[in-house]
């Protein structure tokens, strides 16, 4: 073979992104033209006429702000109608319009995009930079997305990757890619936690690293939470302020706005170094009806910033403690903690994870290269035949089907090695059923509508007989480059149907309601469909024996403040318990009984002292 | 089988994968080459290990043929037996499900894993709720009666396994079942079809290994051999083959005492069985149930070639 062709990893970050590569064995960054190791995610159409990306728009937002795209990656893969695009709309001060299928498009101009054509120029950018390093074409890179992005999240961003002419060897989970950077060519051996809180996402994921296999074990988080969150909380606290000294709002005035977000950012930036910082915004505004333009200016403390974001912090842990029960494993028992995200240098934010983790975070590698270099590594270690590198990695959401009643089940679970296929017999739902719908989602929600809808397909032909006597085998499989594929067959034919999902269904929740209404004769019907029948009975069983506890604590407690409060209490959990018995969810008929197990042991608790 | 193909995968890599795949219908612990009965530390680095070899980005981007979906499907079985033996509760029930894992253990470690404790009776609560359930279900359908329903697959069985037809007639008996579980007549009937179905599988498959055997081919054999006792662990013969050939080959002592294990408990009076699986048991140093099967083929068969050769030169009693 020749010269092996450069390779390249990217991380397409919110608010900058980097580019790496592997040289000689090492990972490193790649400089952009002007000679920056981060390029802002930004794009822009300058008054005349020019496309600028990069640091170049960053510089001219403030004048041109409603022709300015930041942030497009808290959009990317997204619905126009989804509540998270609503609330960006708000906040933007570029316009945002609904495609033809519920897609985002973004005026610049008098021209419409796409989000993936917006990350594209971003890509491209980079891809150039590459290229200007290297003096040769690049083609093939490893791009990042947060754990937490879903099929259609990731199936755009890979979409850009195109657009941008780059064929996307692989997208990779940000904290896995920074695992893969800091433990890359050492000697780690034991479990790792990577905390990432960046611009727009926050993630969390535990890795078990031997010897060159880096193992993801579990791994969650939230795309709608990062530094911008935090803005936007100093945002609020400034125009509230303003608005009731001076009768007006801020956020209206777009340029304003985007005065507002510079600021706030670098407020936050400056508390993380500082006890308080003065924002002064001269001339922000004109009033109404005239006269004296209206400056803004304020002091904000640390204290102040920590008071307005606690939420958002406490948010992150809870976040992390539910990652490490899934991943069964206790902070002490992990090895390392890696921050990643220009978010956590905020004093407060290493405080909350110092005293979660209970180990102070290891430093070294650059928390905003970090997952470039990661993404360098897993690139090098696709392409070159020599490296010691191995990734693997697990699906971040569950996938499962529609059944009978609006519900999911569930065939592969959260945090499931891939690649991975799984086969499970499902009945038909109704008699004389011959053709079953088989939609495919993803998400943990219960019901079927609260989930992500990634494609569905339908299996004819089958025998007319009665409900539940015609088998289907329902298969899903995701190979190794993440693409999801289901198959269905009907076990006494063979005859089969199938589906690659190869593009985000992503349907609002309201809409896919719908779709689950009219299409409820056609459902297939879980074999495990029992658990709920199951469930029910034995929350009859704790009732019945709740109601038995009754007389026996009455009679014990002799007519008791602490009895009469204790009966009254386990009359409304019956009541409750009662209603859920007869009830759909399985979700409620698992808590009335959790309430009736803890009645139960605490009624038998007293009725023990007391004796 | 592969020769025609261009494969970019060293020669040695090459046979590795095809060893593994034929390996897949094995136990969890012997798919990931561990003894069995490993603690999920073992296990987890055996799977690490072999991760290194066999997880498909190992061979991105290369010209693979038919090995493409060799090696996806020995990675997604590397994945499943790491996840059910790391997991306290998956590794139990997997134990509880397979009697001749838990003999393989014993066999390999002379200790006997835990019995879970049978949570019995919400256990069966929940079943019978479950039961009732599917039984009213069942019944709420005016056009067939039960009875009459029991009985029409009780003669469509009896029709299919009079034709040598075992798998048919399970499959019907098993919809009787669930319409009248009490029925005697079905519950017999369908545990003869049950084990006569699994005997024509493993049966189709010892055939098959014997017919490998005779064109040469003996790897495909032990293949053959090994599905035809996973199939039914009560295919002495099968099971025998498979321990044989293995021991010709070289394998794991302890992977060729446990097949030999399940050819003696399916037929403990048969000399070779014992002599076999007393010098496997030997050669992996637990010498105390050597003896003991030693003992035991000396006595069913004191002039038996076998016992001749092996043990009486060993074990001068």
């Amino acid at each position: 073979m020749a010269e092996r062709e450069p390779v390249i990893g990217i991380d397409l970050g919110t608010t900058n992104s980097v580019v790496a590569f592997m040289q000689d064995g090492t990972p490193t960054v790649i400089r952009n033209r002007s000679s920056s190791n981060l390029t802002p995610s930004v794009v822009a159409l300058s008054k005349t006429g020019k496309m600028l990306v990069g640091q170049i728009a960053k510089r001219q937002a403030i004048t041109n702000a409603t022709d300015t795209v930041y942030a497009a990656k808290r959009l990317i893969g997204r619905k126009f109608s989804a509540p998270q695009t609503q609330d960006a709309v708000k906040v933007l001060p570029y316009t945002l319009h609904a495609g033809e299928h519920d897609d985002i498009r973004i005026t610049l101009g008098d021209k419409q995009y796409s989000v993936p054509e917006i990350s594209a120029m971003v890509l491209r950018e980079l891809k150039l930079d590459a290229e200007a390093f290297f003096g040769q074409p690049v083609r093939k890179a490893v791009i990042t997305v947060p754990a937490y992005f879903n099929d259609g999240q990731r199936q755009a961003t890979k979409d850009a990757g195109r657009i941008a002419g780059l064929e996307v060897l692989r997208i990779i989970n940000e904290p896995t890619a920074a695992a893969l950077a800091y433990g890359f060519g050492k000697t780690v051996n034991g479990k790792i936690a990577v905390f990432d809180l960046g611009g727009g996402t926050f993630d969390v994921s535990v890795l078990d690293v031997s010897s060159g296999v880096f193992d993801v074990i579990a791994t969650g988080g939230d795309t709608y939470l990062g530094g911008e969150d935090f803005d936007n909380r100093i945002i609020e606290w400034l125009v509230f302020d303003f608005a009731r000294e001076n009768n007006l709002d801020l956020r209206k005035d777009r340029m304003a706005l985007q005065r507002l977000k510079d600021a706030a950012e670098k407020a936050k930036i400056e508390l993380s170094n500082t006890k308080e910082t003065q924002i002064n915004l001269p001339f922000i505004s004109s009033p109404p009806g005239g006269g004296a333009a209206l400056h803004l200016q304020k002091t904000l403390t640390r204290d102040k910033l920590e008071e307005l974001c606690g939420d958002l912090i406490s948010r992150t842990v809870s976040i992390c403690e539910q990652v490490l029960v899934e991943a069964k494993v206790k902070p002490t028992d992990l090895k390392e903690m890696i921050l990643v995200g220009g978010m956590t240098r905020v004093p407060k934010v290493i405080d909350a994870v110092k005293t979660f983790f209970r180990r102070d975070p290891c430093k070294g590698v650059h928390p905003d290269e970090v997952v470039a270099l990661g993404a360098a590594v897993q690139a090098d270690a696709l392409t070159s035949t020599d490296s010691e590198v191995v990734l693997l990695d697990v699906t971040p959401q569950s996938l499962g089907v529609a059944v009978a009643g609006g519900y999911v089940r569930r065939l592969i679970p959260k945090n499931t090695t891939v690649p991975t296929s799984v086969t499970e017999i499902f009945n038909t739902s109704k008699d004389d059923q011959t053709t079953v719908k088989i939609m495919v989602l993803q998400g943990e929600a219960e019901l079927a509508h609260q989930n992500e809808l990634l494609g569905e397909f339908i299996l004819t032909g089958l025998r007319k007989a009665r409900r539940g006597e015609v088998e289907i085998d329902v298969t899903f499989e995701i190979n190794s480059e993440g693409i999801v594929s289901v198959s269905a067959r009907d076990r006494e034919t063979g005859l089969q149907q199938s589906i690659q999902v190869t593009a985000s269904g992503g349907l609002t929740e309201d809409e896919l309601k719908r779709i689950m209404e009219e299409q409820a004769d056609m459902l297939l019907e879980a074999r495990s469909g029992e658990e709920l029948t199951a469930k029910r009975a034995e929350l009859k069983a704790l009732m019945k024996e709740v109601e038995g506890l009754i007389p026996q604590l009455d009679k014990a407690t002799q007519g008791s403040e602490f009895g009469r409060d204790a009966i009254a209490k386990a009359k409304t959990a019956l009541e409750a318990a009662r209603k859920a018995a007869e009830g759909p969810l399985l979700v409620r008929v698992n808590e009335s009984a959790d309430t009736l197990n803890r009645t139960v042991s605490l009624f038998k608790g007293v009725l023990e002292r007391i004796k | 089988m592969a020769d025609a193909e261009k494969v970019d995968i060293p020669e040695d890599r090459q046979k590795e994968i095809l060893a593994l795949e034929a390996k897949l219908s094995a136990n969890h612990f012997e798919v990931l080459g561990v003894p069995a009965g490993a603690p999920a530390e073992q296990v987890r680095d055996a799977f690490h290990a072999l991760s290194r070899k066999f997880h498909p980005d190992r061979y991105h981007g290369r010209e693979l043929g038919s090995f493409r979906a060799r090696i996806d499907s020995i990675f997604k079985r590397l994945v499943e037996a790491n996840n059910v033996l790391t997991d306290p509760d998956k590794r139990q029930a997997y134990f509880d499900a397979n009697p001749f894992v838990r003999a393989a253990i014993r066999a390999a470690t002379g200790t006997n894993p835990a019995l879970k404790p049978q949570p019995a009776a919400p256990k069966s609560a929940e079943e019978e709720a479950r039961d009732a359930e599917r039984r009213a279900r069942l019944a709420r359908h005016p056009y067939l009666a039960k009875v009459s329903k029991v009985q029409e697959n009780l003669a469509r069985a009896r029709a299919h396994m009079e034709k040598g037809e075992f798998s048919h007639a399970f499959t019907v008996l098993n919809i009787a079942s669930q319409v009248d579980p009490q029925n005697a007549d079905v519950k017999a009937l369908l545990s003869d079809a049950r084990r006569r179905a699994e005997h024509e599988r493993s049966d189709a498959d010892y055939k098959r290994g014997m017919k490998a055997l005779e064109e040469g081919n003996e790897e495909l054999a032990l293949q053959a051999f090994k599905a035809a006792v996973n199939i039914s662990a009560s295919n002495h013969v099968a099971a025998f083959e498979a321990a044989r050939l293995l021991e010709k080959s070289g394998g794991d002592p302890k992977e060729i005492s446990g097949l030999a294990q399940k050819a003696v408990e399916a037929m403990p009076t048969k000399v070779e069985y014992r002599v076999l699986l007393g010098r496997m048991l030997d050669a992996s140093g637990m010498k105390a149930l050597a003896k003991k099967h030693f003992e035991e083929a000396l006595r069913l068969g004191p002039d038996h070639p076998d016992v001749k050769k092996h043990v009486k030169k060993r074990w001068p009693f």
